[in-house]
């Protein structure tokens, strides 16, 4: 009898091993979005949507925190261990980096989901003052002397590597391709900046909140979102000729998912971005959608630009990185403070 | 458009309070044109450009030296320095070093023993240097010595795997996971010696462990499987059979987790273990604490029963199996904690063998006169001694009674009845001063009763079970 006693408590302490992480899993999960600068109303919106959805088809609570700042300084800070299940950062190389150097996930990571893992795209566009008293029309103003331009620094946000390589870019197409001349177009707009903020939200603040400069050079959706929340027509939108077409991808970080167990849950989170509630998640919050039905229906709020790739007319990011960015690059020499 | 006319209306004024001195001492100045007037206004307006900007290149610098400072903290290992020990460990946690320590001075009175020699003094109970720590973030480590009895003695040394607080995997030597009160830290207790049950039950042991806590900790459970050893021994490095030993414990806090205040420090469960020998060994047979053959001992740590025939030698052979229900019940000051434990096993002695069933039970109530919150894991006092401030400290009453009675057919085959009891019961009660969470001040008195024995012999158990055993107790005790 005393036997069958302790018999029967092994096997309930077996089950007990056995069943604990079964009923763990009907736990709230938790997930991270280390994300960039400008993203901190999108994904307050986006992840309100996902709990919603996934509470329903799931049937699981997920709960998800937000964790933003310069794109570049973003990803280092995952690198050094901040652990993001998902990254949604404001351009690939950014998310190269923990491929390559980390190995946090697969160096394929683009290829997991449509469109370049880029559910949704954007643009870079000018914030002028009311009135634009400065007549500020396209990019070769920025590099008119006493022209005051607000952008952050490429070294630390991703929005400013967008905002320099449509500079160059612009100057590129004008010139025929002349890279010297883009230099010394991109040198004389550095040599009116006054500030160099480490995030787009921080370069908003001094052009907005501040009252520095004359133009901030601005990722479409946040120029929105400055002018919307001024006062009534402090701010105008000034659209250049032609600028870039920027993809802030995405990836579920595959070594602090799995660890977590969170991978099913993260994979959904970032997909249901591509779903029409997705979709119209980034629409409301300024960013430009890829499905079509929901582009359709805000095509008033995105104005038709002409626009080119940083594969086109960079080679990608990992060229455009190095040949402009990496210490030592392009910056570097045409810009000391 | 505001804030551009209160400019002109300002510069004006200044302008005009200017115009008026330099009219007086200058009666023939030409009064400001409007023109130069803007030219002021847009002086005015690039200085405040400009200081803006030195503001706001003032903020950016100082975000990217905080957030410089920021990261070389995060990154600097920590060092702590307080009442849970010394430590240092890497600035993300992965790695880490912690050193910890236990010492206890004894004295022990014995009263009315017949002038039993060497058993009064003082002891050094415990010196016990604890290091642990972790690398890389889910290994755990722990390496107690003891410098305590007269030899050094290795009591734990383990490494743990961290998957979960609900799934670890241990290695190494440490409590095997059966007696309530022996798996209760040394610095804890609230009497200087653990109850009888803990007689009946193993110490350390070598072997690998499953446990965790799930649920948060609502349920605590432990299986492995160890080289085995007898009752209350600490394992040598050895093993001294081929068989292994399996244990386990299924332990449950089911209130830990709810607001029901009064039930959260319910717990009740059960530890067991279970072996078989595959050749006799006297190795399996109880400890010798306190005498000189393999036997049982009382809260002053003298033997009371021991396997000695008159003739031939007892060994353990076969089956060894224990069980021992247990529970505790703490609720504010108060605290409860019981425990029944059953010690079976087959012992032979020559041609004879039998399997004897020892069995032993404990209730202990003690109460934290300061009103502090009792705990399994001690009392943490709230005014730490300080005499110069009039604080003194925690004061902690407490009570025992516990029992251990032999298998009648351990008599006389293999244990003389007239030396060795076959039954011991003991109560005791104690003050215990919690000076601070690191030092304390034990005393306590203790009586044990016997049946059996008692008859003539020099050394223990005979001499140990001719009177009742009255100790009084003291431990200064330094545990951090």
């Amino acid at each position: 009898m005393k036997k069958t006693l302790i018999i029967l408590a092994l096997a309930e302490m077996a089950t007990v091993m056995v069943l604990a992480p079964a009923v763990q899993a009907e736990k709230a999960v938790t997930l991270l979005n280390v994300s960039y600068d400008p993203t901190r109303e999108l994904y307050q919106d986006y992840n309100a949507a996902f709990a919603k959805h996934w509470k329903e088809t799931a049937g699981q609570t997920v709960v998800i925190k937000q964790s933003h700042g310069g794109s570049g300084k973003q990803a280092r800070a995952v690198i050094d261990g901040l652990d993001a299940d998902v990254v949604t950062l404001a351009l690939a190389y950014d998310i190269d980096v923990l491929a390559e150097k980390a190995h946090l996930l697969p160096a394929d990571w683009q290829k997991r989901l449509p469109d370049n893992s880029a559910p949704y795209t954007s643009t870079i566009v000018f914030l002028v003052r009311k009135g634009n008293p400065k007549g500020i029309k396209d990019w070769d103003d920025l590099a008119k002397p006493g022209i005051a331009v607000v952008t952050p620094n490429p070294k630390t946000s991703g929005g400013a590597r967008w905002n320099y390589l449509a500079a160059y870019g612009y100057e590129l197409k004008r010139t025929g391709g002349n890279d010297a001349k883009a230099r010394e177009f991109l040198k004389a707009i550095f040599k009116n900046v006054p500030v160099l903020d480490t995030g787009a939200r921080g370069a908003t603040t001094t052009f907005s909140q501040r009252g520095i400069g004359d133009v901030l050079i601005a990722w479409e959706n946040e120029a929105i979102l400055a002018k919307q929340e001024s006062k009534e027509g402090e701010f105008e939108i000034v659209v250049p000729s032609v600028s870039i077409l920027a993809e802030p991808p995405v990836a579920v970080v595959d070594k602090f998912a799995k660890r977590h167990g969170t991978e099913a849950v993260a994979k959904a989170y970032l997909e249901y971005l591509y779903s029409p509630e997705g979709q119209e998640v980034a629409a409301r919050n300024h960013y430009r959608p890829r499905l079509e039905a929901v582009a359709k229906k805000h095509a008033d709020e995105f104005p038709q630009i002409k626009l080119f790739t940083v594969d086109e007319v960079f080679g990608g990011w990992q060229k455009a990185q190095a040949a402009h960015f990496a210490d030592g690059g392009s910056f570097d020499q045409i810009y000391q403070k | 458009m505001k804030t551009k006319l209160k400019k002109i209306h300002s510069l004006a004024a200044v302008a005009a309070v200017i115009g008026t001195q330099f009219h007086s001492s200058h009666a023939y100045a030409a009064e400001i044109s409007n023109e130069d007037l803007q030219k002021l206004i847009q002086h005015v307006d690039e200085l405040e450009q400009k200081v803006k900007i030195l503001e706001r290149n003032r903020e950016v610098d100082k975000e990217t030296s905080d957030a410089a400072a920021a990261q070389f903290k995060k990154e600097a290992p920590q060092i702590s320095i307080g009442q849970n020990g010394f430590g240092f460990k890497s600035a993300d946690g992965n790695f880490g070093l912690k050193l910890e320590g236990v010492l206890q001075l004894d004295s022990r009175t014995f009263f009315n023993d017949h002038g039993i020699q060497g058993n009064d003094g003082f002891i050094l109970r415990r010196v016990r240097p604890i290091i642990e720590g972790t690398v890389y973030r889910d290994f755990d480590f722990l390496f107690v010595p003891d410098f305590g009895g007269s030899t050094v003695q290795i009591f734990d040394a383990y490494l743990n795997y961290r998957y979960d607080p609900a799934l670890q995997l241990r290695a190494g030597k440490f409590k095997v996971p059966v007696g309530l009160e022996q798996l209760q830290s040394d610095a804890w207790l609230p009497f200087n010696e653990r109850a009888l049950p803990t007689d009946l039950v193993p110490n350390r042991d070598l072997g690998v462990q499953l446990h965790g806590a799930p649920f948060g900790g609502v349920v605590n459970y432990a299986a492995g499987i160890f080289n085995g050893v007898g009752d209350a021994r600490n394992s040598a490095n050895s093993d001294f059979d081929n068989n292994k030993e399996f244990a386990g414990r299924l332990f449950f806090q089911p209130f830990r987790t709810t607001k029901i205040n009064a039930l959260k420090g319910l717990g009740f469960g059960a530890g067991g273990s279970y072996g078989s020998l595959s050749s006799p060994s006297a190795t399996g047979l109880p400890n010798t604490t306190g005498g000189t053959l393999p036997g049982y001992t009382t809260d002053g740590q003298q033997q009371f029963f021991a396997y000695n025939p008159t003739t031939g030698t007892v060994l353990a052979d076969g089956e060894h199996w224990r069980i021992s229900p247990q529970g505790y019940y703490y609720y504010g000051p108060f605290g409860l904690l019981g425990e029944y434990a059953i010690s079976n096993q087959r012992v032979v002695k020559g041609a004879a063998a039998k399997r004897l069933e020892n069995t032993a039970w404990q209730v202990s109530a003690s109460w934290v006169l300061t009103g502090e919150d009792n705990t399994y894991a001690g009392i943490v006092p709230e005014r730490p001694f300080d005499p110069r401030e009039g604080k003194w400290g925690a004061w902690q009453l407490a009570a025992r009674y516990a029992q251990l009675d032999i298998d009648k057919n351990a008599f006389p085959t293999f244990s003389n009845p007239l030396t060795s009891a076959n039954e011991a019961k003991a109560w005791s009660v104690g003050l215990n001063w919690w000076l601070n969470k690191n030092v304390r001040v034990l005393t306590s008195f203790s009586r044990t009763t016997f049946r059996g024995g008692g008859g003539t012999g020099t050394t223990a158990p005979a001499i140990v079970t001719r009177q009742p055993e009255n100790t009084f107790f003291t431990r200064i005790q330094l545990a951090f």
